[in-house]
């Protein structure tokens, strides 16, 4: 059987994998998409179970996922198996890589938080002079977020701040629902304190789902322009020796460990940021800048805040008393005169008319058990979506002294939070303190503490894009400096993070990027 | 053997093996599932991670840190102890080492104020003992090792309690609690596992 001649070989299947298998199939193009794990079946997949029906009591295997903070025993199957795949990290600096291989990748479990990023993050350094640019704005990107936003169904409500662009909100899913008393107390609290409170921004996607398995790669198959193979553990994009243009990837098959070569006329890789930025360093490409590896980023989650509304306790949390969520979008260092302790700024998710935590008293026993039934839905929990600064120190290196499963030399992640994340999430728990204590609530418990880097999933960086090829890997297309017909289009091209939810981003990124891949196909420019 | 006999006697044998796969396929129906029950259901865990001295401490504080409440078991009725045990003894070793010195220390300060075993006190008595290493908490949990340990503790008897077996049916029991804790969920199975 001959093999076939594809126009894109795709590595990886998640939301920036599906995205440019969905724009470049529709447009003619032929592609093979690779992803290193199975598919998935929901219906033969997984089971309905009570807790006290799996082997650890849903405590989960001791010591399976030590990185994975995410991980239970109902998921625990989902994640990638560190034994299989381990990485090493800096002594003394934890960093939690939380990965899935299966196809779709993690738009299969994202939590679908949808913003934007806005020109505060675009031209950051034009803002406060730390870093770059990234060489493209808002205005470059809208167009491709308002298609994101419609396919993937993100709703939200429009407010018209700067820091906070609005999108192409779809109708239906919103909660619109009046403001609870708690709400109104809390917004009121929060604007005179400088803050504008809007309302979380999610998609909807289809039927519970916003993943590239139900709205880009079904797409994509219908056009009988994708091959997807799974299983298929990608160790190197290969090169034509004489044009030094790549050719396509080699991989291996999960199971047997057979290796194979797949031929294209351009490489895209999707695989994620550290899975592409590995293979990018396995392949030794892409690197005249240096720059590759380096800048890793991602966004800081931690710093719970909690308190309790009095009048809601005691079986009194009526709807019209509390209840709903708020939602804070950076609100510091807007001004550029603005002086504190760190740059850049974070935003506030909180929500109100939970449950208490056992943890956030002292009690025990009995004593306990009437505590959390005082308290039941009286809570207001905020957290922290906070931007990390992207430093040239934090990066990725391989370690050919440890091999995955397929005798594939392993990531080495050396990355820390500094005193601009520490000071920022300081702030954070101070302000959500002030805020509930002006409000009336009574304060539970506070941390202004974060978790380890990675731990938000939101790894970006790595292979940043830029104008100026000695200081980045790719240009403002997604397309690699050194290489014209090799394109990244996830989350490792990202300049800054900010504090945003990167998604949408991605997938906006990966949409553009993928549209102008076809025209430079069709005018034979690669 | 030559290689011809004994390609023979290969070819002999899948074909006896195939009849008998045949014959089998053409049963007209499918035996029934074998009907089966949980160990627990039919046996007591062994118990080999805790001393006995520990395991008295952490009886003792199981049945003041979690217990029943109206209808619903607490940690003793649940077995959460002797679940426990089993759960320290596959984890890594700085938990067991956090639990077995924990529970010394427990022991410890009871002897130190009573001149007796923790597993003697009296629930006041106990008091004074947990009270002080109890801290509220969130994100970040103690780093004084003994605080660590009891806010562990009272954290996993209650799970071990809420997730158990006695727990969901006395749940299930009561219809104004059936959404809470020991409830159900999507359960994952091993997706393709890799066969290397």
């Amino acid at each position: 059987m001959p093999t076939p001649t594809y126009d894109v070989i795709i590595v990886g299947s998640g939301h920036s994998g599906g995205m440019a298998a969905g724009v470049l199939t529709a447009k003619g193009v032929r592609c093979l998409m690779l992803n290193a794990g199975p598919v998935v079946d929901f219906e033969k997949d997984r089971t309905n179970k009570a807790a006290h029906e799996l082997p650890f009591r849903g405590f989960g295997k001791p010591g399976q996922h030590p990185h994975v903070f995410q991980a239970n025993e109902f998921n625990a199957n989902t994640w990638v198996d560190e034994k299989e795949i381990p990485y090493t990290q800096a002594a003394n600096a934890p960093y939690n890589w939380v990965r899935v291989r299966l196809v779709g990748g993690r738009s299969l479990f994202w939590a679908r938080q949808s913003f934007r990023l806005s020109d505060f993050e675009f031209k950051a350094a034009d803002h406060d002079g730390f870093g770059e640019n990234w060489p493209i704005r808002h205005d470059d990107l809208a167009p491709f977020y308002s298609r994101v936003e419609a396919q993937f169904r993100v709703v939200g409500r429009k407010e018209g701040w700067p820091q906070f662009p609005d999108g192409n909100f779809v109708d239906g899913g919103f909660d619109a629902a009046p403001d609870s008393e708690c709400q109104k107390r809390l917004t009121a609290v929060a604007n005179k304190m400088g803050m504008g409170v809007s309302r979380m921004r999610a998609a909807i996607g289809e039927n519970g789902l916003a993943s590239s398995v139900n709205l880009s790669i079904p797409n994509a198959l219908a056009t009988g322009k994708l091959d997807v193979v799974p299983n298929a553990v990608v160790r190197q994009v290969s090169v034509d020796k004489n044009t030094g243009k790549a050719n396509g990837v080699i991989f291996l098959d999960r199971h047997t460990g057979r290796e194979m070569h797949a031929k294209a006329r351009v490489v895209v890789l999707a695989a994620g940021t550290l899975e592409t930025t590995r293979l990018l360093l396995l392949s030794n490409l892409a690197n005249s800048s240096g720059a590759l590896g380096h800048y890793l980023i991602d966004q800081q989650y931690g710093c719970n805040v909690v308190a309790s509304m009095p009048e809601a306790r005691d079986g009194k949390a009526t709807p019209q008393l509390i209840g709903g969520g708020l939602f804070m979008p950076r609100f510091r260092n807007l001004d550029k005169k603005e002086k504190r302790n760190f740059i850049r700024g974070y935003a506030l998710p909180m929500n109100t008319g939970s449950s208490p935590d056992p943890r956030y008293f002292t009690e025990y026993g009995e004593a306990l058990q009437k505590k959390l039934a005082s308290y039941a839905g009286s809570c207001v929990q905020g957290s922290i979506f906070g931007e990390v600064l992207p430093r040239k120190e934090n990066h990725v290196r391989l370690n050919k002294d440890q091999q995955d499963a397929w005798g594939i030399p392993t990531l080495h992640i050396d990355a820390r939070y500094g005193d601009n994340e520490r000071n920022l999430c300081k702030d954070a728990a101070d302000t959500m303190e002030e805020m509930y204590t002006k409000a009336g609530l009574e304060m539970l418990v506070k941390s202004d503490k974060v978790n380890p880097p990675g731990y938000s999933i939101h790894e970006l960086g790595t292979c940043r894009m830029g104008e100026d090829p000695k200081k980045s890997v790719l240009n403002k297309w997604n397309q690699c400096h050194d290489i014209p017909n090799l394109f990244v289009v996830d989350g490792s091209s990202f300049v800054t993070g900010g504090w945003q939810n990167p998604t949408m981003t991605i997938l906006a990124l990966s949409m553009r990027a993928s549209e102008y891949l076809a025209d430079q196909l069709a005018d034979g420019n690669v | 053997m030559p290689i011809q006999r004994r390609r023979f006697f290969q070819s002999i044998a899948a074909a006896s093996a195939a009849s008998t796969l045949s014959a089998q396929s053409a049963a007209p129906t499918l035996p029934e599932k074998v009907a089966t029950v949980a160990p627990e259901t039919a046996a007591e865990p062994v118990q080999r991670f805790f001393t006995v001295q520990q395991r008295a401490t952490l009886r003792r504080a199981a049945s003041l840190l979690q217990p029943a409440v109206g209808a619903l078991p607490g940690a003793i009725d649940a077995e959460a102890p002797e679940f426990l045990d089993f759960l320290l003894s596959v984890s890594p070793a700085p938990r067991q080492t956090l639990y077995r010195s924990g529970l010394d220390h427990l022991d410890s300060q009871a002897n130190k104020l009573f001149q007796q075993p923790f597993s003697g006190l009296s629930a006041a008595q106990a008091d004074q003992v947990l009270k002080p290493l109890i801290v509220a908490w969130t994100f970040d949990p103690p780093t004084d090792p003994r605080q660590r340990f009891l806010t562990e503790l009272r954290a996993d008897l209650r799970t071990a309690t809420t997730n158990s077996a006695p727990y969901a049916k006395a749940n299930a029991n009561n219809s104004r609690r059936r959404r809470g804790p020991g409830g159900a969920g999507f359960y994952w199975l091993p997706i393709d596992p890799t066969r290397r």
